[in-house]
């Protein structure tokens, strides 16, 4: 028997079509159902560690503030010596064995596929929209693709990575509080309007 | 009265309004104050202490005297400036502190006992006896000197909070803050420019010959991308590095705020460097009378009649000393408004020529010393200074100018000195503290040409600093004619009478010296006695003179006496702006279980702990009080039941010293723990009291999984982390949060291992297999699951851990397999119910103040080896005999209506005030029949078998209790084996 296809996290709490304002730029909504694993390097292991990431991703780990996207492929560092891999969940669910068995007693790679929830926010308006809530800039001079943060949106710690230029903003929420956070959400773009959009791209 | 032409307002449109229930008319563009004055209204409210008729004072967010209550019902507003409120359709307000009308109010003849009520009185009145502080002094207080009345409704409109980040943020749009927005854009900065108005201009607005300039400046401003204009927006305070706060009145001049959106938008603005281009603001003069409707400042009557195209009266005075009244007066004149004199404290002026031309009469070295008529001015008295012949003279307009104060509040909010200057009689900003600079009227230089280039000077100067190269200029407004004698600082006539200095709180001059005279010398000490400067206004408009009196009565300068400090609130903000979003449900963040909707679903009563939402039962038709939670905890003792424990805190640890790390943590020992078991665990503080308890399991050989609590899951977290970063960094170990990974479920009872064998797949389940504290891994309905066999309930009981996303199908599965057995979900009170049965330690006895040794958990302290905690745990004063011990209580009493109650007092007798201990959790037990309990209780073991009393005073209830062990249940833990 083949495991079931995972549930969304936000499955009950989001209504898909337009919400809010009417307007010609409403703010897209979007869960993006993630593989999610922690890396962590063990003492004196961080660049060993990174090695075998790369191996199995071909993705370089950086330093604080930065989310690199290659392909599907996201990771980011979220505190030190710990970043964040995700992944668009295709079938198998295989990114956390793959992590474990390259890592060895280099890094713990841990699973959170379902302690994370990803909303992708994106369109004219999103950046005012996090604005609301996020401290930290995200002027396009300061705040662009492949910029990341770790800080309090909603009271939430939240990874916050900038996708592209719509701009597109990729949320990574503790589970739990998914469905927190989104209420935050959706009352801070009600006033441009906002669609939920299905789909996992 | 409305002037035939001019001003700023949309003569076009009309706007009806309401005042105390009688209807009139304005235009867009209008404020209330100026709609009103236009519809001839003058006297707009009561003062607070002796509720003397007032009327409007100002022209901007200064105001002392017209307060109003806005809007109606859930949205009534108190204390509302009608200068700042711009006019809006259906508008409604009411004038405050008068009974039963405006025009006759009874509490005005406290205005005769005002003898009585002199500076102070609230402490010299209401002394004793101190009984009747609370009850008697400060209700009447309250009543007696309340202004207007909070809505009591829920505010029914949402407010949001903006954060934004600038190169430069110019506070101000008058001449200096548009030139200085304008250099600092030009020259690539990120700007915000914030102004309190609603239109952007400041001075500018009543300038109708730099208008072409404002406009094309404002035109130049909103071509720039990076100019942020945010009018209606004031910049109320000025923090630590930069961070300044300011609220943007987004749909307060709207009815109600259109669907969708804030009504107000706190913003919190981190700006790299700040032009503070605040403006200055006129000062009153101190005579008898100077609170009367029709007694205005001289540069709000210019506003009146230049921007509002309203005749503040027909007849005016202006009384001053300094020059910069003169424009006031000659733009009333030219508006066609009678000046009947100007009254100058100065023996010359520059201006007497041009006073001249425009036909004003003009009495140098004059003050005025008394002012006729009660509700409205009809004239003033006016001598030459210090004495001789008084003359009468009829106005119904008294302008008045003691000077201007730059408006100093942001900068004084960093720490920046203020310096006096002799000049210009007024505190200056000093040297900044902070990346600020001050510029045009707020640091003195007055007059829109000089403004607007020290406004650009400071705007290319910002940019400069945050990193910018200026641009080229651009045109800025010629120089005004310079000629100027200066002004002479004047703060009272010489005469005694009701001479205000603070309009909102009603203080006099006189109060100011009773003050010095009783010892409150100091400025600090003066205003907290006096209450002057601590209304709403915080003594915009007199808060110096008030000095100027003090200092002469101390016969001190005003420079050594200062200003009292400013803090903000610069103009006061609606506590609904503060809250935001976060109001009702939304002050914390609400966590969520991946069951919760199904719970939700199958009649789950959810409640907060903590910030998690979890099921305190789940109710059928027909059922009452405790009946669904015995139903549910009888379940899980004769049958099995399932309950969603996700929500204990989990915590992956990993390394080769993982193993050396927990046994430091714990007082007990995991490194002998075998691969694939679990053991209890229980921590202590470094102070030696217990911190925490749960299971920890062995998943490798470099590999742990340990749980928490619920409530103390992050700061154990926080806990493991400081002792791995900062107290043994050399340990090789590494550990992450994984408690919203796994949906987590215990299935208990005598049939939950059969529930379970036919459910699992892929593990050996039988007790030989699988006997108590083993850990394997599984499927159930194709999903991974991770299976513990641990009990919280006492009774033979798995836990199964799935990743959560599979949390509803694993759950759903293990229902199904149970159903043949009588399978209920329990929530979180038959959880409870059953662990106090089983006396299981919880929250309410790991309460911070309990020992291992006090919860009969000595055992768990290994003879061996250091852990946190250990030398501390052995102080004497912890280890003392006759320390409160865990103990079982049960009610004698067999009636479920004589309840045991948590938080109750063991006595030996009903009536006893001596208390041996006390009753940490109660509950009805399934097994017992009857109320149980857990309690701390002195000597508690040797009292096993005693008949003690439970009382709680505060329902004047005794209970008669005996006092057994804290295992109600299976003492011998047989079932968990089984």
């Amino acid at each position: 028997m083949s495991a079931p296809d995972p549930r969304s996290t936000l499955g009950d709490a989001l209504v898909p079509g337009r919400h809010g304002a009417g307007g010609e730029a409403p703010v897209l909504i979007r869960e993006r159902r993630m593989e999610a694993v922690q890396v962590i390097a063990r003492r004196e292991r961080v660049d060993a560690c990174a090695a075998a990431v790369t191996a199995v991703t071909n993705i370089r780990l950086r330093g604080p503030n930065r989310a690199i996207y290659r392909g599907d492929l996201m990771a980011v560092w979220v505190q030190p010596r710990n970043w964040l891999l995700l992944r668009p969940w295709i079938g198998g669910g295989a990114l956390p064995s793959e992590l474990r068995a390259a890592c060895g007693e280099n890094g713990s790679a841990v699973d959170q596929t379902g302690g994370k929830a990803v909303l992708r926010v994106s369109g004219r308006h999103a950046r005012t929209v996090l604005e609301k809530g996020c401290r930290v800039d995200l002027h396009p001079r300061v705040f662009a693709p492949g910029s990341a943060a770790v800080t309090p949106i909603a009271h939430l710690n939240v990874v916050l990575a900038q996708a592209d230029d719509a701009p597109s903003y990729d949320l990574v929420l503790p589970s739990t509080f998914a469905e927190s956070f989104l209420e935050w959400l959706e009352m801070s773009a009600a006033e441009f309007g906002y669609e939920i959009v299905q789909g996992n791209r | 009265m409305r002037l035939a032409a001019g001003g700023r307002i949309d003569r076009a449109r009309r706007i009806e309004f309401r005042f105390d229930g009688r209807v009139f008319e304005g235009h867009p563009g209008d404020t209330l104050a100026s709609a009103l004055l236009a519809n001839g209204v003058r006297l707009v409210g009561r003062s607070f202490k002796y509720h003397r008729p007032r009327g409007i004072f100002t022209a901007g967010p200064e105001e002392p005297n017209a307060l109003v209550d806005l809007r109606a019902g859930a949205r009534r507003e108190p204390n509302t400036r009608a200068t700042t409120v711009e006019l809006f359709d259906g508008l409604e307000a009411a004038s405050q502190n008068r009974f039963p009308s405006l025009e006759f109010d009874v509490a005005a003849v406290g205005g005769l006992l005002s003898r009585f009520l002199p500076a102070g009185f609230y402490y010299k009145t209401f002394m004793w006896p101190a009984a009747f502080w609370e009850k008697v002094y400060e209700p009447l207080i309250r009543r007696a000197a309340g202004l207007g009345r909070a809505a009591d409704a829920p505010d029914p409109d949402q407010y949001e909070a903006m954060h934004a980040h600038c190169d430069v943020l110019v506070v101000g749009s008058g001449a200096a803050g548009l030139a200085a927005a304008r250099a600092a854009g030009a020259a690539g900065a990120r700007v915000i420019l914030a102004e309190q108005d609603f239109e952007l201009g400041g001075g500018l607005l009543v300038e109708p010959a730099h208008e072409a300039w404002r406009t094309q400046t404002l035109l130049a401003l909103a071509a720039m991308p990076d100019v942020r204009l945010l009018p209606r927006t004031t910049v109320f305070g000025f923090y630590e590095h930069n961070v300044l706060g300011a609220v943007e009145r987004v749909a307060d001049h709207l009815p109600e705020p259109p669907p969708y959106v804030a009504r107000q938008r706190y913003w919190t603005v981190r700006a790299k460097q700040v032009v503070l281009a605040t403006g200055a603001i006129e000062r009153l003069i101190a005579f008898p009378g100077n609170d009367r409707p029709g007694v205005m400042l001289a540069s709000a009557a210019e506003a009146y009649a230049r921007r509002y195209a309203v005749a503040a009266g027909r007849r005016a005075v202006v009384f001053a000393n300094n020059d910069w009244a003169y424009y006031a007066a000659f733009a009333l004149k030219q508006a066609g408004i009678e000046v009947a004199e100007i009254v100058d404290v100065r023996p010359e002026t520059a201006k007497a020529i041009a006073t001249h031309h425009h036909g004003i009469p003009l009495s140098l070295a004059s003050e005025v010393v008394a002012v006729a008529g009660r509700k409205s001015v009809a004239g003033v008295t006016v001598r030459p200074r210090g004495g001789g012949r008084a003359r009468r003279i009829e106005a119904d307009l008294i302008c008045v100018s003691g000077g201007h104060d730059p408006a100093v509040a942001l900068a004084s909010h960093t720490r920046a000195p203020l310096r006096w200057s002799a000049e210009l009689a007024a505190f200056l900003p000093g040297d900044p503290v902070q990346a600020e600079r001050s510029a045009g009227a707020a640091r003195g230089v007055f007059g829109i040409a000089a403004a607007a280039h020290d406004g650009a000077r400071a705007g290319a100067e910002a940019a400069e600093a945050a990193g910018f190269r200026a641009a080229a200029g651009f045109a800025l407004p010629l120089p005004d004619e310079a000629h100027h004698t200066p002004i002479q600082a004047f703060w009272e006539a010489g005469v005694p009478g009701k001479s205000f200095v603070d309009l909102q709180n009603d203080v006099t001059a006189a109060d100011i010296r009773l003050a010095q005279r009783e010892g409150y010398q100091h400025v600090e000490h003066a205003k907290r006695y006096t209450t002057h400067g601590m209304a709403t206004d915080q003594g915009k408009t007199g808060g110096i003179v008030g000095v100027g009196v003090l200092a002469k009565a101390r016969g001190a300068t005003v420079e050594q006496v200062g200003l009292p400090t400013y803090r903000p609130y610069v103009t006061p903000v609606t506590w609904g702006a503060v809250a935001g979003r976060e109001v009702g449900k939304h002050l914390t963040p609400t966590r969520r279980t991946a069951l919760h909707h199904w719970h939700l679903r199958h009649g789950g009563v959810l409640q907060e702990t903590g910030l998690w939402m979890r099921p305190f039962y789940y109710t059928a038709t027909g059922e009452a009080g405790w009946e669904p939670i015995l139903r549910e905890a009888r379940a899980v003792r004769r049958a099995v039941g399932i309950c969603d424990v996700s929500t204990l805190g989990k915590i992956d640890v990993q390394g080769r010293d993982a193993a050396v790390f927990l046994d430091r943590l714990y007082t007990n020992t995991f490194s002998t723990l075998p691969v694939g078991r679990a053991r209890y665990g229980l921590m202590l503080r470094e102070d030696g009291i217990v911190f925490d308890d749960g299971t920890t399991s062995r998943l490798g050989e470099q590999h742990y999984l340990m749980t928490t609590t619920t409530a103390k899951a992050a700061d154990v977290l926080e806990h493991m982390d400081y002792h791995a970063q900062i107290v043994w960094p050399d340990l090789d170990v590494r550990f992450c949060s994984v408690t919203d990974q796994w949906a987590q479920m215990s299935v208990a009872g005598p049939k939950s291992r059969a529930t379970l064998q036919s459910c699992v797949e892929g593990l050996d389940l039988s007790n030989a297999a699988f006997p108590f504290m083993a850990v394997g891994e599984g499927t159930v309905a194709g999903c991974p699951v991770r299976v513990f066999r641990v009990s919280f309930s006492g009774e033979m009981a798995y836990e199964i851990a799935t990743p959560s996303y599979h949390g509803v199908a694993v759950w759903e599965a293990i229902l199904a397999a149970g159903r043949p057995f009588g399978i209920l979900p329990y929530g979180l009170e038959a959880l409870n119910l059953l662990r106090i049965e089983k006396g299981h330690v919880a929250g309410s006895e790991l309460n911070g103040q309990t020992t291992a040794r006090d919860l009969g958990l000595e055992r768990m302290l290994k003879k061996s080896g250091d852990y946190i905690g250990r030398v501390l745990a052995e102080r004497p004063a912890l280890n003392a005999p006759n320390r409160p011990r865990l103990v079982g209580i049960r009610a004698v009493d067999l009636s479920f209506d004589r309840r045991l109650r948590g938080g109750a007092h063991l006595v030996e007798k009903p009536g006893s005030s001596e208390s041996l201990g006390w009753i940490t959790t109660v509950t009805f037990s399934v097994e017992l029949k009857r109320w149980i309990g857990l309690a701390m209780l002195r000597n508690g073991a040797a009292r096993k078998g005693q008949r003690l009393h439970a009382a709680f005073p505060l329902r004047n209830e005794s209970v008669e209790v005996e006092i057994a062990s804290p295992h109600h249940v299976d003492p011998e833990n047989e079932r968990v084996r089984a």
